[in-house]
């Protein structure tokens, strides 16, 4: 049975009136990958903090390994962060870097819960900064100033950085924000075994859905200050719990519908099998049908007809837009239709995920306003790297 | 989470500005004294407000140093702007390699910066001498002036070299923030380079201009150092006003002045920042870069768009008119006499009274001491119609042919002076001067503080006033005592007794007997009390006596130095026939009993001095103490034990010189 | 195009070579000729006369700069870590002085430090100068203060301590947080992470506020003649001395300035290059 690691019980975080985690209770399990992910201002890096020490909630406890550690400062926590801007030191070089937090000592928790510092031998200081850098794939890079390393390199120094401590947790604020597409990929890859390796909790803050799905054991979806839903990534994909989760993890089409039965749904007035159950009779819910679970069929075929208002070549698909009623899906397919053209569609009973009304619902899942800008284009950490690149390579 | 600072670091920073604004306090506050005292609180008075506007010397000083620093400022700005520009344009190696040179004047030490440029104006001028003498031999058609002197635009120039670099370290960071496309888009769009530098890269940068063109004013306003060695001796800046008073004693409507520049540019902070809050919570931000600079920036404000406008044409128009107002007083061909005295050595309505009966303007300098009048002269800096050197000084001025003779004709009153003070041995033919003063050096001693009667110049010497004695800070005058004391003349070329003398000043040197070196720096100390014994010359003594009644006078059994001083004109003076005006106002019957009155030296005007204390009854209804005006003109038996400085020959005065330099070090 | 904008710069140029060059020039000529114009290397050479001029301004300076430092590098920690506001009305206060004509202010340091000074007048009333007889068994009036070599290392520290405070203020307060926090993260207390993260990223300003008190401070003429009472000759009035002073001797003047250039220069050099790896860094 997994450990809980880290528990936080019923936190809030508030400055004046603002309101930045709302009575969130959280439970972290030992080697576990977890990820907070949501928008910008949805409380997951508050959170983190919270965990790491810099911060210290307004109200409610939290626990390592069942003692209460909020006023215990971060340099006394059994955990390490790689920060988002990775907060490498410039005045020193690479192995300096790693070597900081050994240089400080090793955090010794005695009797009547009393931490103090344990020096660390320079021998093994200078073992464990080598094996470490040889985890991260940086052998050789030891004397490198830390300016001189590419953003990659610079984010394995900030993971050596913090693993070589042995922490019991490693914190990680979007640590992979400032690298390209392809690099992040890689990078993705390279925690996941690194995680594995080292056998340690990774709690990993990332407002990119597809990171979050790719590398986690948990994944906790956060907006408002609250968490909307904890679950594995498939739950999360699959059952999401509300219209937020849905839109915000992968494409959704998201219909305001009626429950009219156990395994019976409405929508645009007619009435479609699914799997859900529980909901009362005639209950008003959001569906929630995820465009790869949408077959193109001929017209007459189709349990609903629409007209093809936009398709766009995606390679392995196409994103064709849809206008059923007025209300315009995105469909996934590989089939292509023109421009124009009239289709049906037909989706399985388990293409459906109904969902109870929330205050997200109406607010996400139409494509009328869709356009071939994904949200890439709108991820502020990929504009800021872009615009510090520029100024880079003027000095 | 930043950790807000403890208490601790607040009380830090609370004693750190205490310590900073303690003096600047002491100062408001004793603009409002009643007394002249810097010291001693003699209660409230506005009246040092009110003769601000009577001050001439500041009210000048203050518009020089106006004028100087807001025309620096535009020219610098201006100049400074398009080199950034044309800096940022060029290839990295032109660019670092200017940048070094114009970060030269910002990094060298002022005084470097100073010398360099006077060296450079003096060498300069004896070049345009001839050039221009050359020039004005040859054709008849335009007329150069041969004889250029420091002042005005020397200054100007030497402002302006030191505010270029602020400007083009403010401006060029912000040409490197700018985005690089924007010129190729406003190109794009059909803008010429010319245009696109107008109406794209100037708004752009135009922070950096005006945050560069406060710093630069502020820079200009401040300095001293520069303005000192560049402005030569008819123009002054308020700093070297102030300089020339810290020696003697700083008159409290300078303070009244920084009271008001104080006051003022609080205002202007406090405005400035009000606005910068109101900015901040609407979330703008700076950039930031150079540490220095950003530091000043950040104290200046960020100014932006509207603002910033509006402080630009400001600038400008506040420039615009300076400038006209300049070249008008350029222009304003009004007669001009330049004067050159010591300290407090004047009663300054005379100056007054004088300019409004002739319309002659009077240009009235200071200088420290005989020495430095003379560097002043030797170094071109200095465009002085008369001077009133000591004797000695004028014999060798006279010995290095750098006085004209003079006019006797236009000059009546000569014959008023008393013959004992005509044909003196540094001018035995009278041919250059006509006395201003003569008097006597003496002891000056606080009767709280010793309690004997001093008669000899021994006490100076004694063990037992160790650290209370304040040596006298020219070499001539304290290797003079102590060759008097040791009953060698003081004029002697004979180097043993000059090394006798030099080891007795040295021996008690060494042991501490002195409490200092000084020259006009002796008023503030005696009349505080702050130190028993010092020598110096009798009229000064009657000033410092009014402020410390304690204080007395002596002229030692072993007899002391009689000087004359006496007005000169300079051969290459540019206005001669106004200085004979100003001479022979000067040497009348009234003006000598008016600055005998105010300056407490004697007169030789026979007239005057026999008049004085009938006249001073008259004035003050109070008769004069006979002792007073023993001291204020010794009478013959006294003087006829002090002896006269004749100029040394030049290896002895090398040999003062050295001497004087090892003592001191 | 580009080529053509960089005309802008010429008149600068022009400017620089004239104004700032030449003269720099001049003042080497003078520093290697004698009065007649022969070249000679006395006037360097009969420096060693001046030897303890020279050091004793260093002394002096060196002395000033360590106390401005040590008061001015607290005073810009403490405010880089107070709010916005604070800061910016603190570094008004800084700047503000900067408007009072300094030997205004010197001035009135006389009035505080003299014998009847002020400070004086103070300590006899709060008793301690009766305390400090009871003590050593001496007989004093007063605390001989102004006239001393340490009243013109008051003069140094006072006048130029706002320049050792603002480049390091402005260094520390563009401080990265996450590097303390970074630091923090990886085990150092408060005290480790200002050895190991704060003070050497700080380095820079450090450099330039030293640059900025000890170039002014070892030239100062002014103050040391307020405030030292005409014993404490430094290299400034010695300089000063030969050109508007009574040693009139400009080629001495020159070679002596030349030197203190030299010197300027050697440290602007040192500074550079061990601050610039830095500074760099800091720029990341």
């Amino acid at each position: 049975m997994p450990k809980e690691l880290i528990q936080l019980r019923d936190c809030v975080m508030q400055y004046g009136d603002d309101v930045i985690l709302d009575h969130i209770n959280l439970y972290i399990n030992d080697k576990e990958f977890l990820t907070l992910l949501g928008p910008s201002g949805c409380g997951k890096t508050t959170t983190l903090r919270i965990i790491g020490g810099f911060l210290s909630p307004t109200s409610g406890d939290v626990l390592f390994d069942g003692t209460r550690i909020n006023d215990v400062p971060p340099y006394k926590r059994m955990v390490n962060t790689v920060f988002q801007r990775y907060a490498l030191f410039p005045h020193l070089n690479v192995f300096e870097n790693v070597a900081f937090g050994l240089r400080m000592g090793e955090t010794v928790i005695g009797e009547g819960n009393a931490r103090y510092k344990k020096k660390i031998p320079e021998s093994e200081i200078q073992k464990r900064v080598l094996e470490m850098l040889e985890v991260v794939n940086l052998k050789g890079f030891e004397k490198r100033s830390i300016t001189a390393l590419s953003g990659g390199q610079q984010q394995r120094v900030a993971i050596a950085r913090a693993l070589v401590n042995r922490p019991k947790v490693l914190l990680l604020d979007e640590p992979l924000g400032a690298l390209d597409m392809r690099l992040r990929k890689d990078m993705q890859i390279e925690l996941k075994r690194i995680q594995q390796e080292m056998e340690i909790t990774f709690i990993y803050v990332t407002h990119d859905q597809e990171e979050a799905l790719a590398m986690s054991d948990t994944v906790v979806v956060m907006d408002g200050g609250k968490i909307q839903q904890i679950g594995t990534p498939e739950d999360i994909y699959n059952e999401p719990k509300n219209a937020f989760v849905a839109d915000f993890i992968g494409e959704s089409n998201i219909i305001d519908g009626i429950m009219r039965a156990d395994g019976v749904v409405e929508i645009f007035n007619r009435k479609f099998q699914c799997l859900d159950k529980g909901f009362g009779k005639d209950e008003p819910v959001d569906v929630v049908i995820r465009p790869e679970d949408i077959d193109i069929v001929a017209e007459d075929q189709g349990q609903l007809k629409g007209t093809v208002t936009s398709v766009t070549f995606k390679g392995v698909h196409y994103d064709t837009i849809v206008d059923f009623y007025g209300f315009k899906w995105l469909i996934q397919t590989t089939d292509f239709c023109p421009e124009g053209s009239r289709i049906g569609i037909k989706i399985d009973p388990d293409g459906f995920h109904v969902m109870k009304k929330s205050k997200y619902s109406g607010m996400f899942g139409d494509y009328s306003s869709y356009s071939e800008e994904y949200d890439e284009i709108n991820d502020p950490t990929l504009l800021d790297q872009a615009e510090e690149e520029g100024t880079d390579d003027e000095e | 989470m930043k950790k807000r600072p403890g208490i601790g670091g607040r009380i830090g920073i609370g004693i750190a500005f205490l310590f900073l604004y303690m003096p600047i306090f002491l100062l408001i506050i004793f603009s409002f004294n009643q007394g002249e005292s810097s010291a001693v609180w003699q209660g409230f008075s506005f009246h040092w407000y009110a003769e601000l506007f009577h001050n001439r010397l500041v009210i000048e000083s203050v518009a020089t140093t106006l004028l100087v620093s807001l025309v620096a400022t535009a020219i610098s700005t201006v100049v400074g702007t398009f080199a950034s520009v044309g800096l940022y344009s060029m290839g990295r190696r032109w660019r670092e390699g200017l940048m070094t040179v114009n970060n030269i004047p910002m990094m060298n030490a002022d005084i470097v910066t100073g010398v360099s440029m006077c060296l450079f104006f003096v060498a300069f001028f004896s070049g345009w001498g001839s050039f221009a003498g050359w020039v004005n031999s040859v054709q008849h058609v335009i007329v150069l002036p041969d004889r250029l002197k420091l002042g005005m635009a020397t200054l100007l120039i030497a402002h302006i070299a030191f505010d270029i670099p602020y400007v083009i370290l403010n401006v060029s960071p912000r040409l490197r923030q700018m985005d690089k496309n924007l010129v190729d888009a406003a190109q794009d769009l059909g803008c010429t380079w010319m245009q696109a530098f107008f109406k794209v890269i100037l708004p752009e940068i135009m922070p950096g201009i005006v945050s560069g063109a406060l710093i630069a004013f502020t820079m200009s306003i401040d300095d001293f150092v520069i303005s000192y060695f560049t402005a030569g001796s008819s123009t002054q800046t308020l700093s070297m006003t102030i300089y020339g008073m810290t020696k003697k004693r700083v008159t409290p409507v300078v303070n009244a002045v920084s009271t008001i520049i104080f006051v003022v540019v609080l205002v202007v902070l406090i405005v400035n920042n009000v606005r910068e809050a109101r900015l901040e919570a609407r979330g703008e931000r700076q950039h930031r870069d150079h540490p220095k600079l950003d530091a000043i920036r950040e104290y200046l404000g960020s100014p932006k768009s509207r603002w910033m406008k509006r402080g630009v044409a400001l600038v400008c128009v506040v420039a615009f008119v300076t400038v006209v107002s300049m070249l008008t007083a350029f222009t304003n061909s009004q007669p001009v006499v330049n004067v050159c005295s010591w300290g407090e050595y004047i009663d300054e309505d005379l100056i007054t009274e004088f300019e409004e009966a002739t319309g002659i303007r009077v240009n009235y300098q200071t200088a420290e001491s005989n020495e430095t009048l003379y560097s002043l002269l030797k170094s071109g800096g200095a465009d002085y119609d008369v001077v009133v050197p000591s004797d000695y000084m004028i014999s060798q001025l006279i010995e290095e042919d750098m006085l004209a003779e003079i006019d006797y004709n236009a000059i009546p009153n000569f014959s008023l002076i008393d013959d004992r003070f005509k044909n003196l041995p540094y001018d035995p033919e009278n041919k250059y001067t006509v006395p201003y003063t003569w008097g006597t050096v003496g002891i000056i001693y606080n009767t709280t503080m010793v309690d004997e009667e001093i008669t000899s110049w021994s006490s100076l010497y004694d063990p037992k006033y160790a650290g209370q004695v304040l040596l006298i800070g020219n070499s001539r005058d304290a290797f003079g005592i102590a060759l008097n004391y040791l009953g060698y003349s003081m004029n002697t070329t004979n180097e043993d007794e000059i090394r006798e003398a030099y080891n007795l000043v040295k021996e008690a040197y060494d042991r501490g007997q002195f409490q200092g070196k000084v020259m006009d720096e002796v008023f503030q100390a005696m009349e505080g009390g702050n130190a028993a014994i010092a020598t110096y010359y009798a009229g000064d003594f009657l000033s410092m006596q009014e402020n410390n009644e304690d204080l007395a006078f002596v002229i030692p059994e072993e007899g002391s130095n009689w000087f004359v001083d006496a007005m000169c004109v300079l051969k290459d003076a540019p206005h001669k026939e106004n200085a004979w005006k100003w001479i022979d106002f000067i040497a009348s019957t009234d003006s000598n009993l008016r600055n005998m009155d105010y300056i407490w030296y004697a007169s030789p005007n026979t007239e005057a001095l026999e008049k004085y204390p009938e006249w001073y009854e008259e004035q003050y209804e109070e008769p004069l103490d006979e002792e007073t005006y023993n001291i204020i003109a010794a009478p013959p038996e006294t003087l006829e034990r002090c002896e006269m400085y004749v100029v040394l020959p030049k290896h002895i005065r090398e040999l003062y010189n050295e001497l004087w330099i090892d003592l001191g070090i | 195009m580009k080529n053509k904008r960089a005309l802008f710069a010429v008149p600068y140029v022009v400017w620089m070579a004239i104004i700032v060059v030449i003269p720099i020039l001049i003042m080497a000529v003078y520093s290697i000729t004698t009065e007649e114009g022969q070249l000679t290397t006395e006037n360097f050479t009969g420096m060693g006369l001046y030897l303890s001029v020279f050091t004793r301004s260093f002394w002096l300076a060196i002395i000033a700069t360590v106390i401005s430092l040590l008061i001015g590098y607290p005073v810009a920690y403490w405010m880089s870590k107070e709010g916005p506001g604070f800061q910016r009305v603190a570094m008004a206060l800084i700047m503000l002085p900067m408007w009072i004509n300094f030997l205004l202010r010197t001035y009135a340091w006389m009035s505080i430090l003299e014998n009847n000074g002020l400070l004086n007048q103070l300590f006899q009333v709060l008793g301690i100068i009766k305390l400090y007889n009871a003590v050593t068994g001496q007989n004093i009036e007063y605390f001989q203060m102004i006239r001393t070599p340490g009243a013109v290392v008051l003069g140094m520290v006072y006048n130029y301590i706002s320049f050792m405070i603002l480049p390091i203020y402005s260094v520390l307060s563009k401080l990265d947080h996450s590097l303390v926090e970074a630091a923090q993260d990886l085990g150092a207390d408060s005290f480790e992470v200002f050895r190991r993260v704060i003070l050497p990223l700080s380095l820079p300003g450090v450099l330039s506020g030293v640059t900025m008190v000890f170039v002014p401070a070892v030239s100062t003429f002014a103050i040391s003649r307020l405030l030292g009472g005409g014993t404490e000759m430094m290299l400034g009035d010695l300089i000063e001395n030969q050109f508007l002073g009574g040693a009139y001797n400009p080629h001495l003047g020159a070679a002596i300035s030349m030197v203190m250039m030299v010197i300027v220069l050697v440290c602007m050099v040192v500074m550079n290059h061990f601050g610039e790896g830095e500074e760099q860094a800091v720029m990341l």
